[in-house]
């Protein structure tokens, strides 16, 4: 019997139902200590003081740790690529967002560990906070990020993503319409029913286990390794089975911490957030600002795109650069656009750090784009299946930046839609297919866009 | 006072693997003395349903029953590199991995089922957990056989390596964007037809179906790609009428800390959903498969928001389209600007609406 292509029950199906899998927080290791963290209250200030005395003489706490306690401080998501940290694993001058981390306790009890928590004196000095991306951007806004507030490592040393593509000079100046729009997706929560939780144990051989609810085994190992400074030999992650991700736990949020806790211990440490934190202190997905302005025919050919998007990624980058390169490579969605002017900004705000989710980058732009093809499709007045198909990549087209599709169902899935809702296509457009243009589907406009799609 | 009803609709691509490539996994086989199968895989499982389909492409590279396969993702000491459970990488890239693992373990194999059968092994095929010779199937031995061959005969381990990875893609032109090599490892497409009914006393917006077509490339399970599909559909309808951290955005006050004051979407928002799949292979993946999991909550929200202004004549282009943002937008009843060719919506909204240091969206006019 073929396995591939056959409805097989999900493999770890009945453990799930029958709560028999096994989670990080089913995980129970003798001796364990309970961890809370001090957060930042504010949204952004200098911290001009932290006295732990109180805190570590308290009955019950084992240690206590802060940004003097780990090795490496820094150490990006994207450090791996060659990218520059930027954010510390807890605030050592600074706090940047309400929620930051600044110490975490270790303790035999939740209730002991809150309570140290509380009597860890902190002394702040508040700043002003930024909030609206667009205030954020402009060039003479306060500066939230020792970087200024734009990010300004792209490619090494620019402040923005760029893609140019033809000439939209060329495009406007052909266009019969030039259509305008702001497009704007809140910031949601990943929601995962399992909160952010790990849990560490010192072996005797001095090795970490690290009970985890990565999303990425190696991708977390990577980061605990290079804050401790130790060999991936000295971790042993346990994990793979996760309650919710949805990109949230890309972020190695309570990892590093539990693992330097139980080193400063030499017991073994758990951490797991309570839905507030998970709600308020962990990261989100962005809220993105999005400007369009498209040149555009009266028979509804897209000529060209000029667009704005400020990606807001909180006080810190983490994945955001990432993010944002891939959204300008798919600015065009579903979509052939031979003059193209794309400029990109990753802007620091004083919210909690965004982060990587569920079509991270592409999210915002499909729902930019196609809210203007709707629009646009209605301004014209034409058929907003018809304006669709019309623009469809095809094979041999090329993307933003200047690759063959080559296996592109922009087309059949429309009509397929079109077809299961009883929509009636006019001829021409029954008819389209994803094979390379010719004829009336190869206007001029498009003729000096073409690739190879078996280039690759 | 009444209800309206619309119809919008969206069509979105996603790329497979990570932004510009680059991003390895791998995986290992070992088979154990009676043919059952040992495949260590470093990804993650986070309901993706990876355990299930990664058992499934080596059950058939290898050509054993699937309930041979064990799937073992538990800890780095046994599991090799996975880059991670996102980008929708898990099914493509890592699939690829444990395919070419088990292609590896199927190589080991026949080699010690050759020596048995006095065959060559490239003469030998294996299915259903038997291996028999080319144009010849009278000739055979079970892989269990082979197995304990290979264990109490021939003094060897059967054991497969894989790993893949899709080149680094490098942006050769900073200025333009252009990149040396495709920058994914595929493109998978979807189009979405939402239909919704918009209450205009109240502003609430009820989606009441939704149709999504999508191509996998390959439905390695069509199952489960339902369930990606499905689930997807529901947070991307969250994400267009329900949900948002900053009720009061761009303020970060009186956000929701509980379940109770974050509207995530629960039973009674589900419309019907109605699922069309389309199989139009990739050229690089595992039984031609492309990775749908992320996308599954993209198309929804523009879908919803177009269907919105079929139904009452707005234009809603922050989300989530709440309530209070339907009845504010009926009160305001916002039509775009028009100066010769530009038709220009949003400028509320805009940058330029803001922009004392003058950084400007600029648009010829």
């Amino acid at each position: 019997m073929k396995a591939v292509g056959a409805r097989l029950p999900r493999y770890d199906g009945v453990a799930h139902v029958t709560g028999r899998t096994m989670y990080v927080d089913d995980i129970q290791v003798p001796g364990t200590l309970w961890t809370k963290a001090l957060r930042s209250p504010v949204d952004h200030a200098d911290i001009t003081g932290v006295d732990l005395s109180k805190a570590e003489a308290m009955k019950g706490v084992h240690a206590v740790v802060t940004w003097k306690d780990v090795p490496l401080l820094e150490y990006g998501h994207l450090s791996a690529l060659g990218i520059p940290a930027d954010e510390p694993l807890l605030a050592k001058e600074k706090v940047r967002y309400k929620g930051q981390p600044i110490a975490v306790v270790a303790a035999e009890d939740e209730e002991t560990a809150q309570a140290a928590v509380e009597a860890i004196g902190v002394e702040l000095e508040e700043k002003p906070a930024l909030f609206d991306v667009r205030k954020a951007f402009d060039t003479d806004a306060p500066k939230v990020h020792h970087w200024g507030n734009w990010y300004p490592h792209f490619e090494g040393e620019m402040d923005r993503r760029q893609i140019r593509k033809g000439s939209i000079d060329e495009a406007f100046e052909q266009a019969d319409l030039i259509v305008q729009g702001v497009y704007r997706p809140a910031a949601i929560e990943h929601v995962p029913i399992e909160t952010q939780v790990c849990q560490v144990v010192p072996e005797a051989d001095g090795r970490l286990t690290v009970y985890s609810c990565t999303q990425a085994l190696y991708f977390s190992m990577g980061v605990v390794a290079a804050h401790l400074q130790v060999p991936l030999n000295k971790l042993k992650f346990v994990g793979g089975t996760v309650g919710g991700g949805f990109g949230g736990k890309v972020d190695t949020a309570t990892e590093t911490v539990c693992a330097l806790l139980a080193l400063k211990s030499g017991r073994p440490v758990k951490w797991r957030w309570t839905r507030e934190e998970e709600f308020l202190c962990s990261s989100t997905r962005a809220p993105w600002h999005m400007e369009i302005a498209d040149a555009v025919t009266k028979d509804g050919w897209i000529l060209g795109r000029k667009m704005l998007t400020l990606h807001d990624s909180g006080a810190y980058a983490r994945f955001s650069p990432y993010g944002l390169t891939k959204h300008s490579f798919h600015h065009t969605g579903a979509y052939t656009i031979p003059h193209l002017e794309f400029d990109g900004y990753v802007v620091f705000t004083n919210r909690v750090p965004t982060t990587a989710m569920r079509g991270f980058g592409v999210t915002s732009v499909s729902f930019a784009v196609e809210m203007h093809m709707s629009r646009i499709a209605l301004e014209l007045g034409l058929d907003p299946f018809e304006i669709r198909l019309k623009n469809a990549n095809r094979k041999g087209d090329t993307s933003p930046n200047g690759i063959a599709y080559t296996d592109p169902s922009t087309i059949p899935t429309i009509k397929a839609v079109a077809d299961e809702l009883g929509h009636e296509l006019s001829a021409d457009y029954r008819t389209a297919t994803s094979e390379p243009r010719t004829g009336e589907w190869l206007p001029e406009h498009l003729v000096g866009q073409l690739g190879n799609p078996e280039a690759h | 006072m009444a209800v309206h009803k619309g119809r919008g609709i969206s069509a979105i691509e996603y790329p497979t693997g990570m932004n510009q490539n680059g991003d390895p996994s791998q995986a290992w086989i070992k088979i154990k003395p009676d043919g059952r199968v040992d495949l260590f895989s470093g990804t993650a499982d986070i309901g993706n349903g990876s355990k299930t389909i990664q058992t499934q492409i080596v059950a058939d590279t290898l050509g054993v029953p699937y309930d041979w396969v064990t799937f073992d993702n538990s800890n780095t000491d046994s599991s090799p590199v996975c880059t991670g459970t996102f980008a929708s990488r898990a099914t493509f890239v890592a699939g690829m991995a444990v395919k070419k693992a088990a292609e590896s373990a199927k190589a080991k194999l026949l080699e010690i089922a050759g020596k048995e059968l006095e065959i060559d092994a490239a003469d030998l095929e294996v299915a259903d957990g038997e291996v028999t010779a080319k144009g010849a199937p009278q000739k055979k031995i079970s892989v269990a056989d082979v197995a304990v061959a290979a264990t109490w005969t021939h003094g060897e381990l059967i054991t497969g390596t894989g790993a893949h990875l899709n080149p680094y893609a490098a942006i050769v032109d900073p200025e333009t964007g252009r990149v040396d090599l495709p920058p994914h490892a595929a493109i998978s497409y979807a189009a979405c037809a939402a239909e919704v009914e918009v209450d205009d006393e109240t502003g609430h917006v009820r989606v009441t179906r939704l149709v999504q077509c999508f191509d996998v490339g390959q439905a390695i399970n069509p199952t489960l790609v339902e369930g990606q599909i499905e689930g997807g559909a529901m947070q991307g309808l969250g994400l267009g009428v329900l949900e948002n951290c900053y009720p009061y955005y761009p303020s970060v006050e009186h956000r929701g800390a509980q379940f109770g004051s974050y509207l995530a979407p629960g039973m009674e928002d589900l419309p019907q959903v109605d699922t069309l799949i389309i199989e139009n292979p990739s050229a690089g993946g595992p039984y031609g498969a492309k990775g749908i999991g992320e996308m599954a909550n993209n198309p929804q929200p523009p879908a919803i928001a177009a269907a919105v202004h079929d139904a009452i004549g707005v234009w809603i282009t922050e989300l989530p389209i709440t309530p209070e943002r339907v009845l504010r937008a009926l009160d305001a009843k916002q039509e775009p600007r028009r100066d010769g060719k530009l038709v220009a919506f949003d400028e509320e909204l805009s940058v330029n609406a803001l922009s004392d240091g003058g950084m400007k969206f600029e648009v010829p006019a």
